[in-house]
């Protein structure tokens, strides 16, 4: 499911939002909890490849996003209700409509994207300031770790300031949305080993 | 008002919390420690041994020990990522380093990483507690070889250290690691000097 978004239709997916919010709250009295992640970081990123790489497990050819994508992923019996927002600078002050209720945030980083690592660490830290998402776990995602010239996951740890945070838990991965999995040489797997660690981390939780 | 003066006595009488850096090479048991932790001293039960997965960032664990709010740092261990451990020195009121000690083949790997952490000045006067992991493992080396390997107590500074053995999966040790870590950074100056630390931010 993908929407698009415009400022004129802001108080109409807010309605569609709570509409949202009252149905997964149904969903949870039967026992079947969905967890709530937002996938974030700056366009052509690779936000949407990944969605689709967890959701249907194949590389799909994506577009910019404008508005956003939504799937439920189910990985080992848990269910993920993954929001794929778009990265453009226009369209990131509406991010914040989705973070009530965010139980995690995917940050995507281009990983040879130097120039703009600045910039993805200003909306990085803009994030972590964000009263709403006070207990979200932070999942980073080096990605794009199959082109030349990727920096390392310590070098976007240490390019983003991961290592400010001192009061959630945070991990970090390198990935790569494009590479087969015969062919990723471990690469690709870091997407799951992230979705492992956040299960992980979202069953011990403290409520 | 009311409201003003409650939060002004909620604050005098807020209890200090304290933090603890878990440290130590990768596979030392340093997850399963930290969810051990949180299935003795939490309502919520921490992982299974079996379900812990490297750590590639940081895991945390919340909970009140002795009458003592803690907070604790689980650092990754592989060689890329120790360079992180020392981002959290500065705050942190004492140091576990945790060492596997049913592999004594990383014993001395283990001596560097630690030397080097004791090196950094953000350490300066905070407790070490070495955790002998694995304590339940045939052929464990006992904290009295760790301690020896490590060189521990022969340190030059002031700090408190001590070398106790524990076997994370199962518990245990676990408790006692836990009050000797209160009871020392109580004793110590690290919680007036982060206190100082802090108010010059």
């Amino acid at each position: 499911m993908s929407a698009g978004l415009t400022p004129s239709l802001q108080s109409g997916h807010g309605c569609c939002l709570l509409q949202g919010l009252w149905f997964s709250r149904l969903l949870s009295l039967f026992g079947d909890k969905e967890a709530r992640i937002l996938v974030l970081g700056l366009d052509n990123a690779g936000k949407t490849t990944i969605l689709y790489r967890l959701h249907v497990g194949e590389v799909v050819q994506t577009i910019p996003t404008i508005g956003f994508n939504v799937e439920t992923v189910t990985y080992k019996n848990i269910k993920f209700q993954v929001w794929d927002l778009g990265g453009q600078t226009s369209i990131r002050p509406y991010w914040r409509c989705y973070y009530p209720n965010t139980q995690a945030i995917i940050y995507v980083v281009d990983s040879c994207d130097v120039d703009r690592l600045p910039t993805s660490r200003e909306e990085f830290a803009a994030i972590l300031e964000e009263e709403e998402l006070r207990d979200a776990a932070i999942l980073v995602y080096a990605n794009k770790q199959d082109l030349p010239g990727a920096l390392s996951d310590a070098q976007v740890a240490e390019g983003l300031g991961l290592t400010s945070i001192k009061s959630r838990d945070w991990s970090i991965f390198k990935t790569s949305g494009t590479w087969l999995k015969k062919e990723t040489r471990g690469m690709g797997e870091g997407l799951f080993e992230g979705l492992d660690w956040l299960s992980n981390t979202l069953k011990t939780k403290r409520r | 008002m009311f409201s003003l003066l409650s939060g002004c006595f909620e604050f005098m009488l807020r209890k200090e919390e304290l933090h603890i850096l878990i440290v130590g090479l990768d596979k030392a048991g340093k997850t399963t420690l930290l969810e051990r932790l949180k299935t003795l001293y939490t309502d919520v039960p921490g992982l299974e041994a079996d379900k812990v997965l490297p750590t590639v960032g940081l895991n945390l664990a919340h909970f009140e020990a002795l009458g003592t709010p803690l907070l604790c740092w689980d650092v990754g261990g592989a060689s890329g990522l120790r360079g992180i451990w020392s981002k959290y020195y500065g705050e942190c009121h004492a140091l576990v380093f945790v060492v596997d000690a049913a592999d004594r083949q990383r014993l001395e790997e283990a001596k560097l990483a630690l030397d080097r952490a004791l090196g950094d000045r953000d350490l300066y006067g905070a407790p070490l507690l070495v955790l002998a992991n694995k304590h339940d493992c045939e052929g464990a080396a006992s904290p009295a070889e760790v301690a020896e390997v490590f060189g521990v107590g022969k340190l030059p500074d002031a700090r408190a250290c001590s070398v106790q053995a524990v076997t994370a999966r199962t518990g245990e040790g676990v408790k006692p690691a836990v009050q000797w870590l209160v009871e020392h950074i109580k004793k110590s100056q690290r919680p007036e000097l982060i206190r100082r630390r802090m108010l010059a931010q």
